[in-house]
C-alpha cells in the first residue's frame, strides 16, 4: 500500500511537494480527480491514480485541461469534493470555463491546483496563473513548503464549501519537484453520495440552476464571497510573521520564495533586523493583516517570482493605508532589486538584502572563486538537450528533415509541445521552426496552408504527439479540412504522453487508474474528417522519407502521415533490446570522404561516441537501447545489428 | 558510525549526473535513509525537459530541527556525488569551497557536443586533478565498471551512495538501506543492491 | 584540378543554380542526394576536399589536364573535340527490334559490350513516366528497356558510383556531355586514393544540346496532358523543331520553342554538344531519324566498334560531307556561345584564390571566342 494511504496520524512521510498536495486531497475526502499531465504538476494525479481503487475515488487523464477543469466541476455540482490539476499554460486552455465557473460558483468543495514553473525549467513560457484568480475574482493560497502543500490543500475544500467557491492552490516547481517531510493526519472514512439538485429556486446555490447569470446578482455574489474569504484570511494560521519586533527591512513573500528568504536571512544572520511576512493566502489580501506589519518597518521587500503580483497588491494597500502606516520604500521587481525573469533561489535574496542593508557577503574565500573562474566552461563540456538513446522522434525526424531538403521547396514544419519540441535543436536536425501551445503546430499550418492565395509555394507541415492530438490538433484539423487548407500533419505517435512521464490518454486501452477503456484510433479519427491518412514505422526510414515526399508533393487538402513507435522510456522498450548492435572499426570511414561521421556527428545517438584517437566510431554499449537504426544511416555498413536473444 | 550528529546543520549534499543516470532514484534513497533516522530532509531537483541528456542534480538538505530550501546556496555544499566526473567539475564551480568533499563516479557520459566533435571533453586525470584543486577532498570511484560486472549499470549510482556512506559524515546504516530499497524494489532485488552498497562503501575505504 | 569541398560546392554551383543534376556527388556518402531530377544536400559536410567537388563538371575542370590524360594534348577547342573517325550507324541484325530511338546504335554498342564481357555492367539511364532513372543493368538483353531518349536531366552517374560501390571492374556507361566530362574527372583519381582502380572501361556519350529541368517540365506537361498516361516522348530531329509526347495511339506536338523554356541556366554554359571525352559518341542523324552519328574518339572505342560491326550488331558507314559541316557547325556554335557567356562572367581561369568553372590555356579561350 502507497505512503499516501497511511491511516496513522502524525505518521511522517518525505513527499514531493506534489504527493502532499494528493496527501492533502485524500485527507479532505476528495471524490473526483482530473488532469492533463504537464510538468510540474503530473505527479499529483498521478499519485491519486496509483491510490483511487483503494481510497475509492474517480481520477482521470482528461483529454485536455478544460475537460479536467469540467469533469471535476461536475463533481462539486453533484456535491462531492473534486480537485483539477494543471501546469501554468493549463490554466490558460482552461480559463473560458474557469471564468464561467468562478461566476456560478461551486458546491461540494473544488480546488484547482495549477503548478507554475517560474524559469521555465520544463516549460517554453513563464506562465502566472495567479493572475487567473485575480482576474476571475476566486481566492488564492499558495503554500510555503510541503507540511503547508498538505494541510493548505486540505483546507482549501473546507473554504470552498464555506465560500461556494472554486478555490485556486497555486504550486511551483520548487514546491512540486522538491521533497521534504510531510506529518499525516487523519484520513475521512465515510461515504459522500453524489447528486445533481437544480430543480429548487433558481437563485438558490443549492439548488438551483448552475450559471453565472443573471450576472449583476452572481457577480455580486462572487464579491460577497472575496470580502468573505478576506475576512478568513485576516486570522489564518498560513500567514505568520518571524522576526524582530523593529525590523529595518520587511520582506513579504509566500510560496517556495519562503524558504529561500529565511535562508537568506539566517545565512547573512540578521534575524534581529529583517522580518519575515509569509502570506499563504496572497488572493484577496487581509488589508488588516498587511496594514500591521506595513507599519513595522520602513523599508518592504517584495520577493516572489514570475510577475510582480504580490507586489503590486500589497502596494495597493499600502496606498490606500498610507496615512496609517506613512510612505514605505519598497523593493521588489518593479525597481529591479529582485530580477523580473527566471527563478529565484536563495542567492538572489542574499543579493537583494545586501544591496538594500548595504552589507557584504562573501559565499567563500576570494581566492577559491577565482579558482573556479571558467571551470564550468573548461572542466565540464555542456549538455544539450537531445533524444534519448533509441527514441522514435530522432528517427522521424531524420525522415522529415531529408524529405524537406530532397523536396526542395523550402518547406517547414510547425511544432508544438512535447518532447518532439527538442526538434528545434541540433538533436531534431533543427527542424521544427514555429513552437506554441498544445496543437498550435496543426493550427499554425492550417493558416499557412490557405496562403496559397498570396503566393506561399512551400509545402506546409506540422507535427504532433499522440496526446497532443487528442488535446487541442483536433479541431484544428477539422477546420484545416473544412477549409480546404494545404498541408501535411506528422503524428508522432509514440504510445503515451512521454515528457511527462508516459500517463495514458484516449488512444490507449487503459486509463490513468488502470482499467480497461476503449481506445480512439487517430487514423480512423483523421480518415473520418476525409484526409488522406499513411501509417508508418519511422525506424524504417527510407520509407518513411518517401511515404512524406509523397504526401508532401500531394496538393490536394489535408494529409496525415502517423508514425508509430513506441517511447524508448516505456516500461516495454526497457525491458530490453531489440537488436544487438555492433561497429566494425575496420569499415567505418570515419571523418574520411564518404561519411565523416555522419552518425557522431549528425546523428548524435548518445549510443555512439567518437574515438578520436582510433578515428572510428564506437558504440557505448550502456547507453545503447538496441533500436538498430543506426545501422541505416552508416553509408559504409560498419553499424550491423542483430536480432538480440 | 557516525552518531545522529550532523557535521553541520543543515548539512548540504549534492547528487549530481546526467539525465538517465537514476540521480531521482539514489537521492530518494539517500533522504528516506536519512528520514528514518529522524531527520528533515528537503530535496529539490531538476526534471522534465532537462532530464533528456542534460545535467540533473539533486539538493539534499539535511538538519535536526527544520526544513530548508530546496536550493542550495552557491559555495554551500559540504558534499557532491557526482554519478558522472565532469557533473562533479561543474557543480563545484557553484557550490563548492574550500572543505567540501567530493565523491565521483569516473564513467564518463559525452555531451551531444563533444560526440560532434565541436566540444572538448576532459581526460579523467585532468578532471581528477581539478576537482582536488578545489575540494578538501575527492574520491575517484569506477561505479559503473563495477556495476556492469555485477550485471546493470543502473547499479553505479547505489554504489556511489555506498560510497557516500564510507565518509561516515552521515549516519547512513546497512539496515536503514535495505528498508528503504525493499519499499520500492522487488524483493529479488534487493540483494545484488545490498552488493553494491557494500562495494561501494568498501571502494571508498580502499 | 583544383579540388575543394562539400560547402564549396554548394556555395559555387548548387546556390547558383547551376547543377543540372548529373548524379555525379551522389551515392558516394549520406550528404548528397538526388530527387525528382533535383540534388539536394542534406546535412552540412566540412571536409575540405571532396569527390563530390573533384567530379562536378560544373566547376574547376581542368581542360587541358583532361585532354592531355585522355587524348596526349592540350584542349584545342575544336567543335567535336578529338575523334579518330566520324561515321553514320545503326544497329545490326543481331539486335532484336525494340522501341530504341533513331538507329538504336547505343543499346547495340551496350548490348554488345555486356554479351562479350567487355563490360560487366551498365550504367543507363531508364524510366518510370517521364522521370528518367539510372540503373545499373548487367544482362545485355535488358539494355533495351532502357533505350528511349530522355529530354530531362537525369542523375544517371549516382547509378555509376553504385556500381563502383558494388565493385563492379569493368563499367561502361551511356552519358551526356556533363555526365561524360564528370566520369572523365573521376577516372582521374583527383584525391589520389591510394585503393583507386579505374573501373569504367566504355563510356559512350551522347549528342546534347540541353536538357529540360524535371522540376518545370512535369508541371508543364501536366496542363496539356495527364501526365501519367504518357508512353513516350521524342524530339525528332531537325528541322522538325517539335517535341512529340505520345498516350499509347494519341500524341501531341509541343513546339520546341515552348520547351526551351523549360531549359535550365546551366545548360546555356555548357561548351560540348558531342561529349568529347567519351570513347564513343553517338547522336542523331540530320534528316535521317532512323540513323545515327556514330564518333569515334579512343582505341577502346574504335576496337569496340569493330568487333560490333564484325559480329552483326552494328552497322557503319562513311557519314555524309554535309551531315558532317552541319554537325561541326552547330557543335562549335554551343561552344563558342557557351565560352563567350562563362569567359563574360568570369568564370574562365579565375585568379587562384577563386573558384572557375573552367581552366585551359588563355589562347585557346580567344581562339574560340574569336
Amino acid at each position: 500500500m502507497s505512503a499516501l494511504l497511511d491511516k496513522k496520524e502524525g505518521a511522517e512521510h518525505l513527499l514531493m511537494g506534489n504527493e502532499a498536495i494528493a496527501r492533502g486531497a485524500l485527507e479532505a475526502g476528495v471524490k473526483v480527480a482530473a488532469g492533463y499531465p504537464g510538468t510540474p504538476s503530473s505527479e499529483i494525479i498521478e499519485s491519486l491514480a496509483g491510490v483511487a481503487k483503494d481510497a475509492n475515488i474517480y481520477v482521470e487523464w482528461s483529454v485536455n485541461e478544460k475537460l479536467a477543469m469540467e469533469v471535476a466541476a461536475a463533481a462539486s455540482f453533484a456535491e462531492l469534493r473534486s480537485l483539477c490539476v494543471m501546469k501554468q499554460n493549463g490554466v490558460n486552455v482552461a480559463s473560458d470555463f474557469l471564468l464561467h465557473l468562478a461566476g456560478s460558483g461551486t458546491r461540494g468543495g473544488m480546488v484547482l491546483v495549477p503548478c507554475d514553473d517560474p524559469g521555465a525549467l520544463s516549460s517554453i513560457n513563464e506562465g502566472e496563473s495567479r493572475f487567473f484568480a485575480r482576474t476571475v475574482e476566486i481566492p488564492l493560497l499558495e503554500p510555503g513548503d510541503f507540511q503547508e502543500a498538505k494541510d493548505m490543500t486540505k483546507w482549501a475544500f473546507e473554504l470552498s464549501e464555506e465560500l461556494k467557491q472554486l478555490i485556486m492552490l497555486r504550486s511551483v516547481t520548487r514546491l512540486s519537484h522538491a521533497s521534504g517531510n510531510v506529518r499525516f493526519g487523519t484520513l475521512p472514512t465515510g461515504e459522500a453520495k453524489a447528486r445533481f439538485r437544480c430543480d429548487g429556486f433558481i437563485l438558490d446555490p443549492d439548488e438551483g440552476i448552475v450559471i453565472s447569470a443573471p450576472v449583476d446578482y452572481k457577480h455580486g455574489q462572487q464579491h460577497e464571497k472575496l470580502k468573505r474569504a478576506k475576512e478568513i484570511f485576516e486570522d489564518s494560521p498560513f500567514n505568520t510573521y518571524e522576526g524582530p519586533e523593529k525590523p529595518e527591512l520587511l520582506i513579504i513573500t509566500s510560496s517556495a520564495c519562503t524558504l529561500y528568504s529565511r535562508e537568506a536571512i539566517s545565512i547573512l544572520g540578521l534575524k534581529e533586523r529583517v522580518g519575515l511576512l509569509k502570506l499563504g493566502t496572497t488572493w484577496p489580501l487581509p488589508p488588516k493583516l498587511l496594514t500591521r506589519y506595513l507599519s513595522l518597518a520602513e523599508k518592504i521587500l517584495i520577493v516572489e517570482e514570475v510577475l510582480p503580483f504580490l507586489e503590486e497588491n500589497v502596494k495597493v494597500i499600502a496606498a490606500e493605508t498610507a496615512s496609517e502606516i506613512g510612505i514605505k520604500k519598497f523593493y521588489g521587481k518593479n525597481d529591479g532589486t529582485i530580477p523580473m525573469v527566471g527563478e529565484l533561489n536563495p542567492d538572489y535574496v542574499i543579493n537583494a538584502i545586501t544591496k538594500i542593508l548595504e552589507i557584504e557577503y562573501l559565499p567563500r574565500p576570494e581566492e577559491y572563486a577565482a579558482k573556479t573562474q571558467g571551470l564550468a566552461f573548461f572542466g565540464a563540456p555542456q549538455r544539450e538537450l537531445i533524444f534519448c538513446p533509441g527514441c522514435p522522434h530522432r528517427a522521424s525526424f531524420w525522415s522529415i528533415h531529408n524529405a524537406l531538403e530532397l523536396d526542395g521547396r523550402k518547406g517547414f514544419v510547425c511544432g508544438d509541445i512535447g518532447c518532439y519540441t527538442m526538434a528545434l535543436l541540433p538533436t531534431g536536425f533543427t527542424t521544427l521552426k514555429t513552437v506554441h501551445a498544445m496543437g498550435s503546430g496543426s493550427g499554425l499550418a492550417s493558416g499557412f496552408g490557405k496562403l496559397g492565395q498570396f503566393g506561399l509555394d512551400q509545402p506546409v507541415l506540422a507535427v504532433c504527439g499522440d496526446s497532443t492530438f487528442f488535446h487541442t490538433a483536433i479541431p484544428a484539423l477539422i477546420n484545416a479540412r473544412h477549409h480546404k487548407s494545404d498541408f501535411t500533419l506528422v503524428v508522432l505517435d509514440n504510445s503515451g504522453t512521454a515528457m511527462t512521464g508516459f500517463q495514458p490518454h484516449p488512444g490507449l486501452e487503459v486509463n490513468a487508474m488502470g482499467d480497461n477503456v476503449p481506445d480512439l484510433d487517430i487514423a480512423e479519427i483523421c480518415r473520418s474528417m476525409g484526409a488522406r491518412v499513411e501509417i508508418r514505422d519511422p525506424f524504417e526510414l527510407e520509407e518513411t522519407r518517401a511515404t512524406l515526399n509523397n504526401l508532401m508533393e500531394d496538393n490536394e487538402g489535408l494529409k496525415v502521415l502517423i508514425l508509430r513507435q513506441i517511447c524508448g522510456l516505456s516500461p516495454e522498450k526497457k525491458a530490453g533490446k531489440k537488436y544487438e548492435m555492433a561497429i566494425n572499426e575496420e569499415i567505418c570511414l570515419g571523418e574520411n570522404c564518404g561519411c565523416n561521421r555522419v552518425c557522431t556527428r549528425i546523428f548524435r545517438c548518445p549510443g555512439l561516441v567518437w574515438d578520436k584517437e582510433k578515428q572510428v566510431t564506437r558504440l557505448d554499449e550502456v547507453i545503447c537501447t538496441g533500436c538498430g537504426v543506426c545501422a541505416d544511416i552508416c553509408p559504409a555498413g560498419a553499424i550491423t545489428r542483430k536480432e538480440a536473444v | 558510525m557516525a552518531g545522529t550528529q550532523l557535521p553541520n546543520d543543515p548539512y548540504n549534499i549534492i547528487i549530481t549526473g546526467v539525465g538517465g543516470q537514476g540521480n531521482v532514484m539514489a537521492s530518494r534513497v539517500l533522504a528516506n535513509m536519512l528520514v528514518k533516522k529522524g531527520f528533515y530532509v528537503t530535496i529539490g531537483e531538476t526534471f522534465g525537459a532537462s532530464q533528456r541528456g542534460g545535467s540533473v542534480m539533486s539538493h539534499l538538505r539535511v538538519s535536526k530541527k527544520d526544513t530548508w530550501s530546496p536550493q542550495i546556496p552557491k559555495g554551500k555544499a559540504h558534499v557532491i556525488v557526482a554519478l558522472e566526473p565532469t557533473e562533479a567539475i561543474r557543480v563545484l564551480a557553484d557550490y563548492g569551497n574550500p572543505d567540501v568533499k567530493v565523491v565521483s563516479n569516473t564513467r564518463p557520459i559525452h555531451p551531444a557536443g563533444v560526440i560532434a566533435g565541436d566540444l572538448n571533453y576532459p581526460a579523467i586525470e585532468e578532471t581528477k586533478k581539478t576537482a582536488r584543486g578545489i575540494s578538501s577532498h575527492a574520491w575517484f570511484i569506477d561505479a559503473t565498471d563495477e556495476a556492469l560486472r555485477l550485471g546493470n549499470p543502473i547499479l553505479g549510482n547505489i554504489i556511489m551512495l555506498g560510497a557516500l556512506s564510507g565518509l561516515d559524515d552521515l549516519p547512513l546504516d546497512k539496515e536503514d538501506f535495505r528498508e528503504v530499497i525493499a519499499e520500492s524494489l522487488p524483493q529479488n532485488k534487493v540483494d545484488i543492491n545490498m552488493e553494491a552498497f557494500d562495494l561501494g562503501r568498501g571502494l571508498l575505504k580502499e | 584540378m583544383k579540388i575543394f569541398g562539400p560547402n564549396e560546392l554548394l556555395e559555387a554551383v548548387i546556390n547558383k543554380n547551376l547543377c543540372i543534376g548529373c548524379g555525379a556527388c551522389i551515392h558516394l556518402c549520406p550528404y548528397f542526394r538526388s530527387y525528382k531530377g533535383k540534388t539536394a544536400m542534406l546535412f552540412p559536410c566540412t571536409l575540405e576536399e571532396g569527390r563530390c567537388f573533384a567530379y562536378c563538371p560544373k566547376i574547376e575542370v581542368d581542360l587541358d589536364e583532361l585532354s592531355q590524360q585522355y587524348f596526349g594534348r592540350s584542349y584545342e577547342g575544336g567543335p567535336l573535340g578529338n575523334y579518330l573517325s566520324i561515321h553514320t550507324a545503326q544497329a545490326g541484325p543481331k539486335v532484336k527490334k525494340a522501341s530504341f530511338q533513331a538507329g538504336g546504335t547505343v543499346s547495340a554498342l551496350m548490348s554488345f559490350a555486356l554479351a562479350k564481357g567487355y563490360i560487366d555492367a551498365a550504367v543507363l539511364t531508364d524510366k518510370e513516366g517521364i522521370l528518367p532513372v539510372p540503373r545499373v543493368i548487367t544482362d545485355a538483353d535488358e539494355v533495351l528497356t532502357c533505350s528511349s531518349s530522355k529530354y530531362s536531366a537525369s542523375p544517371t552517374l549516382s547509378a555509376l558510383n553504385q556500381a563502383m560501390t558494388d565493385e563492379y571492374t569493368k563499367i561502361g556507361v551511356v552519358a551526356t556531355p556533363c555526365q561524360v566530362l564528370s566520369v572523365a574527372q573521376m577516372r582521374m583519381n583527383p584525391l589520389e586514393k591510394e585503393d583507386f582502380v579505374d573501373s569504367v572501361a566504355l563510356v559512350v556519350g551522347l549528342f546534347c544540346t540541353w536538357a529540360i529541368d524535371f522540376r518545370t517540365f512535369a508541371p508543364f506537361i501536366s496542363e496539356r496532358v495527364d501526365i501519367t498516361t504518357i508512353t513516350k516522348v521524342d524530339i525528332p530531329p531537325p528541322p522538325s523543331e517539335i517535341m512529340e509526347v505520345y498516350m499509347g495511339e494519341e500524341k501531341i506536338e509541343i513546339p520546341l520553342n515552348e520547351i526551351r523554356e523549360l531549359v535550365p541556366e546551366t545548360c546555356s554554359y555548357c561548351i560540348d554538344m558531342t561529349s568529347e571525352f567519351s570513347d564513343i559518341s553517338v547522336g542523331v542523324l540530320e534528316g535521317r531519324p532512323d540513323m545515327n552519328t556514330l564518333i569515334i574518339r579512343t582505341d577502346r572505342g574504335q576496337k569496340i566498334v569493330n568487333e560490333a560491326v564484325q559480329e552483326g550488331y552494328l552497322v557503319i558507314e562513311d557519314i555524309p560531307e554535309e551531315n558532317l559541316e552541319h554537325l561541326m557547325w552547330a557543335a562549335g556554335n554551343k561552344k563558342k556561345r557557351a565560352f563567350a557567356k562563362a569567359k563574360e562572367e568570369g568564370m574562365i581561369n579565375a585568379e587562384e584564390d577563386k573558384k572557375s568553372y573552367l581552366r585551359l590555356q588563355p589562347k585557346t579561350v580567344k581562339e574560340i571566342t574569336g
